[in-house]
């Protein structure tokens, strides 16, 4: 594997570990993800681009349309957390109810 | 070529001449009610002559004037059909009709809105007589929704009143029902026979009549008060004495029993109706009978009288003869409007008191009033050589040797004893025993018109059954031979129901008063049919539209079958199977490790 390949394996490893160990806010879960999608595009992008595979040009773009919606989903469940709460602390999340 | 139609013609016309009158204001003097009964007893006299004539000669007559407008195939025009049954009820009924508006004179005195009284009187008996002399269903159904009107001005007479308001609507409503009955019949008529002209349609003579005659049942049921609509007759009370005498006694309640007589043609042809109206005359003769034996108010009683009669009338058609029942309502018509104005007599002497518990002792106060109602109600239970008997033993005769239904025999045979019960109810409570009226009394009797009046209409009780028997022509044949036990038993029962109403009156009188038992709450209360139709089935239809109109519509297709459903479901079920207690960071450490650990295996493993 070339080393660009290598390195954005790492940065989507990072993100991927920083989405699931996090100290207490909420939003830094929500930032590596939006991490591990940056990273996934640019793979993505990358490949399509040097194999010149045209007809998979559409993956990278509807791929960033998917991640729109679930970053707007996150960003809801933390507006409600945040709005019982004042804070995203994830030790708040004990009660099991909305 | 004689006078025959030129006298009745006039005779019809002048009763139109006050209500002309009045659009030139001549009607506010003080007169006005005096001209109106004098119009009257001017109709009657020339209404004799072509009674007369008719009688001599047989002579029928249609007068067809005025060809009003023709839709399509339909020719409707202004008929009069002057035949048996017209020629011998208008001069009965403008008879009675003079003799109330003489007492009306002496019982409204102190109204002061009497000249109105009797132009309302007036335009009642106009329509009356267009109702018994049209030719086709239009000019009938002129007359028949003039008569309800009128019915409804007369009954709310007192509009101050709630109770009176209540009761003229509540006749109204009941005459509406029957109505439709009425259209869905001239609908028919106009569908099947291309006419309603009664002489077209009894030529054809269609063959499948169920529909029309169930139709104008229905119209009889609620113009008559037959049981299922009658509860507007007992309430139509709520009027003056008159209006009760003359409405609701003689002529307008008659005019259902009229429709049916007028097409007997087809009635002959028809089994199913015929049986179906002696049932119902049964059921309501006996049913009305059973309430008026515990009502307290005397205009009330005869009210249920009336009713049960008109039941005896119905039974009468049921067992196909119309000619019988058309002599029960001529004899009728003088006995009950009679009772009427004696019963007027008493309430206005003991100063408006209706209930008869407070009566007693009118024996020998008011000799007249007392003399009158006994003879109205011996000639109202058929004492033989009264008026009542010429009609009403020959309808219990005829009804026992017809091949008809026992149960509705049995019913009206019932009925006919409860007859004389009720009767001597009367009788014993006002005007037996001692006063129970307070002492300071108004008793009066003496006014010329009060007292002319009702001895016309006793006069007419007593001869005026033998009179119209012998003078007209035999129709139906009477059964003339029968077993000697049938040919008394009308008289049988009721001598029983005079005993009986007697003993038990006098046996009774000094006795304790008890709680009411079931049986006399169920016809106190007039078999709990007003209480339970006035009520249960308004609510049952207005709080059923309520509810699909607001509650089925919005609450639950807008708001509750996808948005709150989806939600609430969501709620429950993962309420119900999550076991989670929020460890967030412990659920994705574990994935954090078990995904390095999966790594490892799948890359270093040979």
């Amino acid at each position: 594997m070339s080393l660009v390949h290598i390195n954005i394996f790492l940065a989507f490893t990072v993100s991927l570990v920083g989405l699931l160990m996090y100290r207490s806010h909420l939003m830094s879960s929500l930032l590596c993800l939006e991490g591990m999608m940056l990273s996934l595009f640019v793979m993505a992008t990358m490949v399509v681009l040097n194999t010149h595979f045209t007809l998979a040009s559409m993956m990278p773009i509807i791929l960033l349309v998917f991640a729109a919606c679930e970053a707007a989903l996150g960003l809801s469940l933390l507006v409600m957390v945040s709005n019982t709460y004042g804070v995203d602390h994830v030790q708040n999340l004990n009660l099991l109810q909305c | 070529m004689n006078m025959f139609s030129s006298l009745m013609l006039a005779s019809l016309s002048v009763l139109t001449l006050p209500i002309m009158s009045s659009i030139l204001n001549t009607h506010k003097n003080s007169t006005y009610p005096h001209h109106v009964k004098n119009i009257i007893s001017y109709a009657f006299i020339t209404s004799l002559i072509p009674t007369m004539m008719f009688i001599h000669s047989g002579q029928e007559t249609i007068i067809s004037n005025w060809h009003w407008m023709t839709i399509q195939t339909l020719k409707l025009s202004l008929s009069f059909k002057l035949d048996y049954f017209s020629m011998i009820f208008v001069p009965v009924a403008l008879f009675v009709t003079w003799s109330i508006m003489e007492f009306s004179l002496w019982y409204m005195h102190s109204d002061p809105y009497i000249t109105r009284f009797f132009k309302y009187l007036l335009t009642f008996l106009i329509t009356m007589m267009i109702l018994v002399t049209a030719n086709n269903l239009f000019q009938l159904f002129i007359g028949w929704e003039g008569v309800g009107i009128m019915s409804f001005l007369l009954i709310g007479w007192w509009y101050g009143r709630t109770d009176a308001n209540t009761a003229a609507l509540q006749a109204i409503l009941y005459n509406r029902i029957g109505d439709i009955g009425f259209i869905m019949a001239m609908a028919w008529f106009l569908f099947n026979a291309n006419t309603w002209d009664l002489q077209q349609i009894f030529m054809l003579d269609p063959n499948l009549t169920n529909l029309p005659l169930l139709g104008l049942l229905l119209a009889a049921t609620g113009k008559s008060a037959q049981f299922g609509l009658h509860p507007w007759l007992p309430s139509a009370m709520e009027g003056p004495t008159p209006v009760s005498a003359l409405l609701h006694s003689s002529t307008m309640v008659v005019a259902g029993v009229f429709l049916l007589i007028r097409f007997h043609p087809l009635m002959e042809n028809n089994k199913t109706i015929q049986s179906l109206t002696l049932c119902l005359g049964a059921i309501t003769t006996l049913f009305t009978a059973i309430c008026a034996l515990t009502q307290n108010d005397i205009k009330k009683i005869i009210a249920f009288s009336t009713s049960s009669q008109l039941g005896l009338m119905i039974v009468t058609i049921g067992i196909n003869q119309p000619y019988l029942a058309f002599l029960h309502i001529c004899t009728h018509a003088f006995f009950k409007a009679m009772l009427f104005m004696c019963s007027g007599s008493i309430i206005h002497s003991l100063n408006d008191e209706q209930d008869i518990r407070k009566m007693g002792g009118l024996f020998n106060a008011m000799p007249f009033t007392t003399t009158s109602l006994i003879i109205g109600s011996l000639a109202l239970t058929g004492m033989p050589f009264l008026t009542g008997f010429y009609s009403k033993d020959l309808i219990i005769e005829t009804a026992n040797t017809s091949y008809t239904n026992a149960w509705a025999l049995l019913m009206t045979l019932i009925a006919t004893s409860l007859t004389a019960v009720y009767s001597t109810r009367i009788i014993f409570f006002a005007l037996l025993g001692q006063p129970r009226f307070l002492p300071l009394t108004t008793i009066n009797e003496n006014n010329p018109f009060l007292i002319n009046s009702i001895k016309r209409l006793l006069i007419g009780s007593i001869f005026a059954g033998f009179f119209i028997s012998n003078n007209i022509y035999p129709t139906t044949i009477p059964e003339m031979t029968m077993p000697i036990y049938m040919k008394l038993t009308a008289l049988t029962v009721t001598i029983l129901g005079f005993t009986l109403a007697l003993e038990l009156s006098l046996i009774t009188q000094n006795l304790k008063l008890e709680h009411p038992t079931n049986m006399f709450k169920f016809s106190n209360l007039l078999g709990y049919y007003p209480t339970i139709m006035h009520r249960l089935p308004p609510l049952a239809s207005l709080s059923m539209s309520q509810k699909s109109a607001s509650l089925l519509l919005d609450s639950i297709w807008l708001e509750n079958i996808l948005p709150k459903s989806i939600s609430q479901f969501q709620m429950k079920t993962s309420i119900l199977i999550s076991t989670q207690k929020g460890q967030i960071k412990l659920y994705f450490l574990s994935f954090l490790i078990t995904l390095t650990l999966s790594m490892l295996l799948f890359n270093l493993h040979e």
